[in-house]
This record gives structure tokens, sequence and C-alpha cells, in this order.
């Protein structure tokens, strides 16, 4: 069965980058958002393994998206792909549960390091 | 002059790598300037020369500013000019936040400097991201906490219809200092940048 | 054979090339260089580049440098805000006025492959010609500027500049409120002065009022010549009953002088008309109308006195 994957950004460029960017022959299913609150709906009614969030996005952003899947206790794993890179941005979003941080641009080999080091591939 | 404009794939496309190029420059003037930097995110915008003075006509009516302006330009006619827009700025605070220990720089010249900061470190960013290389021209104050940014921007510039609105405001925590950038590209430039935003979005 | 060329080009080039390490050691100058700072070879490469050139601001520099090499951006420097970093006698010894080469310099990262900075290229334009027009041009621009808004005979403001003022003062006053008032005055029977002492006679009369006018006023009044005879007064952050008190102050001033030309007494008086600024004025021309005709007024009057706008 395919892994059910989310790809959450307000950019079209930076949801193709991360689809581009996934390893080649990795079985998944890919959705997408546009923001936040679609990613939340989204979680809601279906299942989604593995969802790769951006931070800076309208209606609801990346931080608020994790709080919300803390509070409901959504179950997914979160990699942040984010343009916000200080350390203090990092430290937040881990705080959140937040499996990883990826600095844009995103590329395959960044995120299939990635990938492999949490054993998802 | 044929009336341009960006489609929304451009636009976004754009924006995303702005959003990329700023977020990698905050955190490399966060290091060097040891301190955070904020930068907001921009709206990107097209729009006229009269626009851009209109704006600025409103939102700098009552204040004295401090203008400073830095050519760029990279290959097959990729070119601008970056425009840093301070008001209200604190001399001591800029000597402070670049670390010049000693009274030594004049407040021009400590203006020049801050202002090359912040362009280079963002526009390398981008252009790494466009896969290009852009120069630099020397960073030259036109105004100095003078009146009438708009008449003067009118009177000066006189090279682009088109100007590509890139609103960046730094804000660094620590210390009560910001400003306002703007990127102007002239006409043939943005058919340039249109075309390497194209080749972009082509490759995704 | 392209290294050999370099070498040749930047050995002719007209300006300095200087490459540092990130020890600040100097691992290259180019000819113009060892012509202009006038140190030998031996003294230069390997030192430090503060050792070798301590006339440079060190602190900021320092700073700058750091900025270089750590964010891989280039900085500058140029004569308009530091005339020179490197102290280089130039090469117009004669005709210029300063002692040292004016420069604009540019610190250029030099990346590896990796894309880490590893040296800086520093490269120092001659800017000493630039630098003396531009003093020249400043010059030239101050005295035009000058004489631009200054009335040829009298030396006070003239017409153009002193109305452009008051429409500013006004616009000031439309948005920040407080006060502004205006003066206007001409000198009495003055034809009648051309006509009987002559045309000489006339422009003295102008000039010494010109002359007792800028005498009489604070730094923050603007006087200026309106027309043949006609004066006018910008007066910023004063009340229409302050106004008229510098209006008599400088009737009684005019008056009491004793105007002379070729060892005749000359019978000079003024008569003023005073506004002040209030929100059913739509410009300044109509505060010019209202203080010409309380002038009018005061002419009507007698001559010799002030009288202030009323609205009938």
């Amino acid at each position: 069965m395919s892994l059910p994957i989310l790809i959450c950004d307000d950019s079209a460029l930076a949801r193709k980058q991360v689809k581009k960017s996934l390893p080649e022959g990795w079985d998944v299913e890919v959705t997408f958002a546009k923001h936040g609150l679609e990613a939340v709906e989204i979680l809601r009614q279906q299942h989604v393994a593995l969802l790769f969030l951006d931070l800076t996005m309208p209606e609801l952003d990346g931080i608020g998206v994790l709080e919300t899947i803390k509070n409901e206790k959504l179950e997914v794993f979160v990699i942040v792909i984010s343009a916000d890179i200080q350390p203090e941005m990092k430290k937040r979003v881990m705080d959140l549960g937040a499996l990883d941080f990826i600095h844009k641009p995103v590329n395959r080999v960044k995120l299939t390091e990635i990938l492999n080091k949490f054993g998802l591939l | 002059m044929s009336s341009q404009t960006i489609t929304e794939d451009q636009r976004d496309c754009l924006q995303e790598v702005i959003n990329v190029a700023m977020g990698q420059a905050s955190d490399k003037l966060a290091r060097f300037l040891e301190t955070f930097v904020h930068l907001e995110v921009p709206n990107i915008e097209l729009v006229s020369t009269k626009e851009v003075t209109d704006m600025l006509a409103v939102k700098y009516e009552q204040d004295a500013v401090s203008l400073v302006s830095q050519g760029f330009s990279g290959a097959e006619g990729l070119r601008g000019e970056a425009l840093l827009i301070y008001s209200k700025i604190n001399a001591d605070e800029i000597a402070d936040l670049l670390g010049y220990t000693e009274d030594e720089a004049t407040h021009t010249e400590q203006l020049t400097d801050i202002s090359s900061l912040l362009t280079t470190t963002f526009l390398e960013g981008l252009a790494e991201q466009l896969e290009t290389a852009l120069s630099y021209s020397a960073p030259r104050v036109m105004m100095l906490q003078e009146h009438g940014i708009a008449k003067m921007l009118e009177e000066k510039t006189f090279n682009w219809e088109y100007a590509l609105k890139v609103n960046i405001s730094y804000l660094v925590t620590d210390h009560s200092f910001n400003c306002d950038m703007l990127l102007l590209f002239p006409g043939t430039a943005v058919e340039v940048l249109k075309q390497v935003l194209d080749e972009i979005l082509e490759d995704f | 054979m392209t290294e050999q060329l370099h070498g040749i080009i930047l050995d002719q080039i007209n300006a300095g090339v200087l490459v540092i390490n990130s020890d600040m050691e100097i691992d290259y100058w180019n000819r113009f260089l060892q012509i202009h700072s006038g140190r030998g070879n031996d003294d230069v490469v390997g030192k430090s580049l503060f050792d070798v050139f301590p006339e440079l601001p060190k602190p900021s520099l320092r700073r700058k440098l750091q900025g270089v090499f750590l964010l891989g951006t280039p900085t500058f420097s140029s004569w308009e805000q530091r005339h020179h970093l490197f102290e280089m006698p130039h090469s117009r010894p004669i005709t210029t006025a300063s002692q040292h080469m004016a420069q604009n310099c540019s610190f250029l990262p030099l990346k590896d492959e990796m894309g880490t900075v590893t040296q800086v290229c520093i490269i120092i334009e001659d800017a000493t010609d630039v630098c003396f027009y531009q003093g020249e041009l400043n010059t030239t621009m101050s005295k035009l500027e000058k004489s631009s808004r200054t009335d040829g005979l009298t030396q006070i403001s003239n017409r153009r500049y002193w109305e452009e003022r008051l429409s500013i003062e006004f616009s000031r006053v439309v948005r920040h409120g407080g006060h502004l008032s205006l003066i206007m005055f001409d000198l009495d029977k003055f034809k009648s002065i051309n006509d009987v002492y002559g045309h000489q006679a006339g422009d003295h009369v102008l000039v010494e009022t010109a002359k007792q006018l800028t005498d009489a006023l604070r730094t923050t009044d603007l006087a200026g010549r309106y027309g043949g005879e006609e004066f006018g007064i910008v007066l910023p952050d004063t009340s229409l009953d302050q106004a008229m008190v510098v209006a008599e102050r400088i009737r009684t001033r005019i008056a009491d002088k004793e105007f002379t030309f070729e060892e005749q007494v000359l019978p000079v008086t003024i008569s003023l008309g005073v506004t002040q600024f209030d929100l059913s004025q739509k410009n300044h021309e109509k505060m010019i109308a209202q203080a010409d005709s309380a002038l009018y007024k005061a002419k009507e009057g007698g001559r010799n006195r002030s009288v202030k706008f009323e609205v009938e």
C-alpha cells in the first residue's frame, strides 16, 4: 500500500519542489494543501503518515498546524520545511513535536538523508 | 512601452525564492550582527514608477528619511537598484549594531555599510537560487534625514518604467532599528527576470 | 599563458589591487600600490595589513572585512564618506588642494570550490579627479543657488524665492497648526523721490531700506523684495498682535533713520499692511491679497502707519 503523505505550502513552486525532491521510486500517494487550515481539514478527515509543512502561510501558519496536531492528538509525523532558519524558530518547532527541520530550498539529497535517518524509506 | 504583467505562477515563484533568500539573509545577518533579525514576508507587485512614488509619498509624508541606493547587475541584462529607506534612525544604534566600537566612522559611512550588508546578503541568496551571480556598485547616500522622498525619486530616476516592488522590512529585535527595502528593475530587466522564473518553473 | 597575461594586466592597471587572507595578512599587491605607497615588496607580502598600513581605521575596517569573510558579500568604501583609506600621494599634485589620493575601495570575497571565502581582494581606485571636480561643482552650485534666490539690487530674497518660502510656511500651518503672519509694505511717495532726486537716489533708498529691514528682523523672519518698491516679510510662529509690534518697530526705525543721498536728506517713510493665517484662506496668495488691502488702508489713512487686516 502506498504511503499517504501531505505537502503543505502556500507556494505552488514550493509544493512542486518538495514533490520533485522525494526519493525516486518511493511508493507514496501525495496530497497538497495550500495553507494550514486546509492541511488541518485533510488531517482530520483522512489518514496521513507524513506531513511536509511550511511555516509562513496565510490562514493558519505552520506553528498553528503543529499546535492543532498536538492538541487534537492527530497521528502524523511532521517534517518542517522553512525559509525561516534562525535557531530560535527551529527550537520552537522541535518543541511542538516536529521530527526535523529542513532549510529551504529543499533538494533530494537533503530530503533522502532525513527520511533515511528516521527509517521512513 | 508595452504594458507588463507577471503571471500568477511567476509571482508565486518569485515570492518563494525571495522568501528563501530572506530566510538565508536573516540567518547570516543574525550571526554576524549577533542579534535576532526578523524579515517580514514581502508583498510582491509589479508597479509603475508613478505608483511607487505615490506609495512613498503617502508612507513617508511626515518623516525625514535617509535613502541609500545600491545597483546590482547579473548576466543577460538582469539588473536593478535596491533602495533602502530609513526613517527615524539613531546613529549610535547603527554603530552599535555594526560593532564599530570606537567612534571613528561617520554617520553616512555607517549608513552605507549597514545598507550594503542588508542588500548584498539578501541579493546573494536570491542570485544563488536564480542560478546567476551578481556584481554590485558601491552604495550611495541619496538623502540624509530629508523630506520629500517621492519628489526626489521622481526627479532622479528615469531609467525604469516599471518596478518590482518588494517591500522588505528588516526588524532587529535588540535594537530599535528597521528599514524598508525596495527593488527596482527597469522594464528590460523585468523581462529577463520573467524568463529566469519561467526556467525555474519548467524545472518543476 | 593566461596567468602570465593576468600578471601583466594587474601590473599595468591604473588601480591598486591587494589580496589578504583570513588572518588579515597580505598575500598579493600589484605594482600600482608598490609605486604609490613607496614601500618595498619585502616589507609587505606576508605581513599584517594593519602593520603595513597603520593609517587604516582598524576597528571598523576589521569588522567590515570580517563581514566579507563570513557573509561572502562585497563591501565598499567611497571617497564621499571617507576621503581615503590608504594614505598615498595622488597623481595631480599641482592642481589639487588635498594632499592624499581620494579613493573608492571595493572589498570582494574570493571563494574556493566549496564556496568558503578564503581571501578578500581589495581594489583601490584613484578618485582624486572626481573628488576635485565635485568640490568645484558644489562651490559653484551653492553660489548659483544663492544668486538665484537673491534680488540683485537689495541683496535680500527675490520675489520668486520669497513667495516659495511663504507657500511652504503656509502649507506647514495648514498641516500642523500654529501661527503665521505676513507684513507687506511699500515706500511712501517713492515716485516723487525718483522724480525729484533721481533714480540713483531711489535705488539708494531701496538698498538702505532692505539693510534696515535685515537688521531689524529675527533670524526666523524672511524679508523679500516683492516688486518695485514693495517688500514682504514672512513671520513664522507669530500672532497678529506680535506681527503688529514688529511692523511698528520697522516703521519707526525707517522713519527715524536719516536717509541721505549726495548730501541731501530724503523724506523716507513706509506704510504697512499686516495679516495672519486663518483657515478661511485657501492659499498663500490670499494672505498677500489681505496684507495688500490693509496696506492700501494705511496709505488712505495718511501713510507712515501700520494697519492690520480686518474682514469687512
